[in-house]
């Protein structure tokens, strides 16, 4: 059994876990890109970072966006999902093309994106400018491209919660369902009292994954913002590509990628925890 | 549960899914305007439609090589990465050891990794064996990033063979090489598609390894498309047009995998 593995393993180990280790071994040096002079450094560049503001700020900033669109895709996927599996009819057709945003390369998601937000010739700009409003500068202004930043990520991730949500409904034995309507439970109370604590297990699997890959989002935001105005929606991946690839400080930007993950560890470790500890409640 | 409201909540289902569709309906619409026409305001909505852009973007701007590139990029990776993780997924699909779950869980764990903390090394690799620019070095990115995906989805799709179905070629006098080669694998054919549709559409959207390790002779599709961006207007009808035509593919994957989406999405972890 175990040869079948085998070649798989080889060339993880390749492709995968020498980049890896090499990454953590970087994070050591004081490494330029280009210079033949490398140093070791400890965890010089550890301390250096976590005593630096830009590092907190893009901490924050990443947390800020990170929870604010999870929350919302969340709550958003929920209600879709609740509203298609109370309909018989065109419940394939409007799933599939709410989920198209989720299928776009997310450099074209962007560039859409941008269409509707940039200033002044952007289909928002010019809606509001027809109806007399002055529009806010959604890309340009510190709080706004906050929002505009996680508009766009709610726009593009929130149909994978709305599908893997609603297929969640759909495995759900109704019977109980039928039981509470009988039994004069309003819509509200079986939401509330029977659909929700069913779901809770698929909630938080899908709150896991989606917060894991929102920390390592890069591609909407860099097209979108590229992190401005200043650092106000830069985040740590950001950051972290800033270093690597423009400053080519490779020791320092290693020294950075290796906070993250254990930053995103941390988290998603508790989020497991909190799955077991609901499991033994037996909700 | 089937609700009383059920017109209501289509209609609003409906407007909704238009508001959804607006920002990717208005990119199309941009592709199709002269720009005489995309530049009023308010938006004009009844215009004379055009494929010029489409023509000049795909033909004359070099588009059709950046697609040649996503191409062989996507190509390249499905072959490394679907033969060596169906290999794998049918090991730990038929070990029922503690170590196989363990395993498994890694394989999920790696997915924690963020992705560019894997792109610093991959960088300073290929630009230490001058491969840069090289489809080589962007097809084995995008294996590692596949591999434990590819892995997990292709198990979930073993695990739902029967046990027997090997049990009964081997008493046949297969040996387990061949129980899976001619009883199992073409019993996971369409999991085999899926899979290989999944590895692609990730190959095919990826931006970030593309940036850093793709030149002028191998960019693919979403870096072109980054350095037309959307900022300065007189490329707006260009780049609309090469969006638009860069999204087509993950159009008609969504309807080819459409019975299988949340089984891809989810690692293979809910079966839709």
């Amino acid at each position: 059994m175990w040869l079948f593995m085998l070649p798989s393993v080889v060339v993880m180990a390749l492709v995968l876990f020498y980049p890896f280790f090499s990454a953590v071994y970087y994070s050591f040096f004081n490494y330029y890109l280009g210079s033949t002079n490398v140093t070791f450094a400890g965890f010089d560049n550890y301390t250096a970072l976590l005593s630096e503001e830009r590092f907190w700020l893009d901490l924050g900033n990443t947390f800020f966006i990170v929870g604010v669109s999870v929350a919302l895709q969340l709550v958003i996927g929920l209600a879709l999902a609740l509203a298609l599996y109370s309909c018989t009819r065109g419940v394939r057709l409007i799933s599939l093309l709410n989920f198209l945003p989720h299928v776009v390369t997310p450099v074209v998601g962007g560039i859409f994106l941008k269409w509707m937000f940039v200033g002044r010739w952007g289909l928002l700009d010019a809606t509001l400018i027809g109806f007399n409003i002055f529009p806010p500068d959604w890309l340009g202004d510190p709080g706004w491209a906050k929002f505009t930043v996680i508009v766009a990520d709610t726009w593009k991730f929130m149909p994978f919660l709305m599908l893997v949500l609603y297929a969640g409904l759909q495995s759900f034995d109704t019977a109980l369902l039928e039981a509470a309507a009988i039994d004069g439970a309003s819509a509200w109370q079986r939401l509330w009292y029977i659909i929700l604590p069913m779901m809770k297990p698929l909630i938080l699997f899908v709150v896991a994954i989606r917060t894991m890959d929102a920390f390592r989002f890069f591609d909407l935001i860099y097209v979108l913002t590229n992190g401005g105005p200043g650092t106000a929606t830069e985040t740590i991946t950001l950051y972290t590509y800033q270093l690597a690839f423009r400053l080519l400080e490779v020791g320092r930007a290693s020294a950075l990628g290796v906070l993250t993950l254990i930053v995103v560890a941390i988290m998603v470790a508790v989020m497991i925890w909190f799955m077991q500890r609901r499991g033994r409640e037996a909700f | 549960m089937k609700s009383r409201y059920q017109i209501p909540l289509l209609i609003f289902l409906s407007i909704f899914t238009f508001i959804n569709l607006v920002p990717i309906l208005w990119g199309l619409v941009i592709s199709l305007k002269q720009p005489a026409d995309a530049f009023s305001i308010p938006p004009t909505l009844i215009f004379e439609p055009t494929l010029i852009f489409h023509w000049e973007v795909w033909v004359e701007r070099g588009f059709l090589n950046f697609l040649l590139n996503s191409i062989i990029v996507a190509a390249g990776t499905i072959f490394i990465s679907v033969p060596i993780g169906t290999l794998a997924a049918y090991g730990l699909a038929r070990t029922k050891t503690r170590h196989a779950s363990t395993l498994l869980f890694g394989l999920l764990a790696i997915r924690m990794l963020p992705q560019i903390l894997l792109a610093i090394p991959f960088f300073v690799m290929a630009r230490w064996l001058s491969l840069i620019d090289t489809y080589i070095m962007m097809i084995m990115a995008m294996v590692a990033i596949n591999q434990p995906f590819t892995i997990w989805l292709m198990r979930s799709f073993f695990v739902d063979v029967p046990v027997e179905l090997d049990e009964a070629a081997m008493i046949d006098g297969c040996n387990r090489w061949q129980a899976f080669w001619y009883v199992v694998l073409p019993a996971v054919r369409p999991g085999l598609a899926v899979t290989s549709l999944f590895s692609m559409l990730l190959a095919y959207n990826e931006f970030l390894f593309a940036l850093i390790l793709t030149g002028s002779r191998t960019k693919t599709l979403p870096v072109a498309i980054a350095e037309y961006g959307g900022e300065d207007i007189h490329y707006w009808s260009l780049s609309a047009a090469g969006a638009i035509g860069i999204m087509l593919p993950a159009v008609i994957f969504t309807i080819l995998v459409q019975r299988h989406l949340i089984r891809g999405l989810t690692f293979g972890a809910v079966k839709g």
